[in-house]
């Protein structure tokens, strides 16, 4: 063991570098598509979890995975910025239970089920679309496309679009339809989320 | 392919408006006022004018869907043996092959009439009658095609949103496309009445059960079940149209809106090819 400062400091660099490189990164939009899709697969469809874990399982994947709050701007569409800081805050804390209650439970029964990555391809700079398919035993394979945002060899979705439905464009029609029929007001869509989520 | 000049978007798109517009015009919603701009621009993005009677359809269909398909549905679902109902399933998209030939031709999409002529002489020869996709096991997949995206390719408006009594969710020109599908479909022509009858019945009680956890779903997670149909109708037939070829044209979250529509993709590059 020696007591030289400069061995001492370049080993505490060789252990910051190491250490930053650590969390598993996919170097590619579709090697993290499947990467996700894979560990999606293996916990939520894990055989003996009760409703609450698998929701919660979910919603840290979710986080993992997805550009939550630019999707939640993306869905308040126009009314985003009419509303004000506090109805912005809560809207994207109702979005993220909306969501979680409106898929968590459709990965109950995965058996069999399998996730492939056909192609990839570049919409701009920073996004690409990664394009897959499930395959379910005895029925015709699901087309599932999903458009990931990239910085350096950081990756999150933005969109999911299933058999040409993007969530994003359905969520956000759907929102601004409750927002018209509340006069215009944001405040009526975070009622009806709270109602919902039961956020009352 | 476009035919421009048989009939333009903007002729049929009157001609179809025409047709519905008089039993429509009480179902009238009211447009915003003129003053307030944003309110105008989400009032045109919807094409929805007709939305009270829209809604009105809506829970119309959905009571009758309650009372008699979703029922009978339920029950077909859970006490058929599944390989039947994929016979049935089968057997009745077999049924729509000469129609979805006919759009292929129309479309100009020869490649695609040529597998549908190949499925459609196989299955229902040594398919028996098209209760097995035999065709469909060696590789030739289905596709459908309608008149409705017939006329989508040449270029004709899909016009205001329309729910359909019975139909459900639509718009004149689909609305078109399935009467001009029906006429000419040859089954229609050829088989009795009986058997149309029956045809038409099972292709709804077939599709609803095939549907019928999504529509479940749907309808408990949704906050406007009315606007979740009407976007995920729209984007549907759109992907459809496009032969389900992904459209990276389309609005994404964080604005980057700024790619020209076509309709293809082509001017993705290709980032990576495992296939």
């Amino acid at each position: 063991m020696t007591g030289s400062p400069l061995r001492a400091a370049l080993g505490a660099l060789f252990f910051l570098v190491v250490a930053y490189a650590a969390p598993v990164q996919a170097s590619t939009p579709a090697d993290f598509v499947k990467q996700m899709g894979d560990k999606a697969f293996a916990s939520l469809s894990e055989p003996g979890l009760t409703s609450d874990e698998r929701a919660e399982r979910f919603r840290i994947l979710l986080n993992e995975a997805f550009d939550l709050p630019r999707i939640a701007r993306f869905a308040l569409g126009r009314y985003w910025r009419t509303s004000s800081e506090e109805e912005q805050k809560e809207f994207v804390a109702l979005f993220e239970k909306f969501v979680i209650q409106a898929y968590a439970n459709r990965f109950q029964d995965l058996s069999g089920q399998k996730l492939n990555v056909i192609d990839a391809r570049e919409i701009s700079a920073a996004q690409a679309l990664v394009l897959s398919e499930i395959e379910i035993p005895g029925k015709p394979p699901v087309k599932i496309n999903w458009r990931v945002q990239s910085k350096d060899d950081e990756h999150k979705i933005v969109d999911v679009m299933v058999e040409g439905i993007s969530m994003s464009v359905t969520q956000r029609d759907e929102f601004a339809a409750v927002i018209r029929q509340n006069g215009g007001k944001v405040d009526g869509l975070i009622k009806a989320l709270r109602r919902k989520t039961g956020s009352d | 392919m476009k035919v421009v000049g048989i009939m333009s978007g903007r002729a049929a798109r009157l001609a179809a408006t025409a047709t519905f517009i008089g039993f429509l015009a009480a179902g009238c919603a009211t447009p915003p006022p003129a003053s307030d701009q944003a309110a105008i621009a989400a009032f045109n993005e919807t094409n929805d004018p007709y939305e009270p009677f829209n809604r009105a359809m809506l829970q119309f269909n959905l009571a009758l869907d309650k009372a008699i398909l979703k029922p009978v549905a339920y029950v077909y679902k859970e006490t058929v043996p599944d390989p039947l109902q994929t016979n049935v399933t089968n057997f009745l998209a077999n049924l729509r092959g000469p129609v979805i030939f006919a759009n292929d031709l129309l479309q100009g999409e020869f490649e695609r009439a040529g597998n549908t002529l190949m499925r459609f002489t196989m299955n229902s020869t040594f398919g028996i009658l098209g209760i097995n996709d035999l065709a469909g096991e060696i590789g030739m997949q289905e596709h459908t095609e309608d008149f409705g995206q017939t006329l989508a390719t040449w270029d004709v408006d899909d016009g205001p949103y329309l729910v359909l009594p019975i139909f459900g969710p639509s718009n004149p020109r689909d609305g078109i496309g399935i009467l001009a599908d029906s006429l000419m479909d040859p089954f229609t022509w050829l088989t009795p009445f009986e058997f149309r009858i029956g045809r038409a019945v099972g292709t709804a009680v077939d599709r609803r059960a095939r549907h019928y956890d999504q529509i479940n779903d749907l309808e408990k997670n949704s906050l406007d079940f009315y606007a979740a149909i009407r976007s995920l109708y729209r984007q549907r037939r759109a992907d459809e149209i496009r032969n389900g070829a992904p459209a990276s044209g389309s609005p994404v979250p964080g604005g980057l809106s700024v790619m020209p529509q076509k309709p293809d993709g082509q001017q993705s590059k290709a980032l990576s090819s495992e296939k």
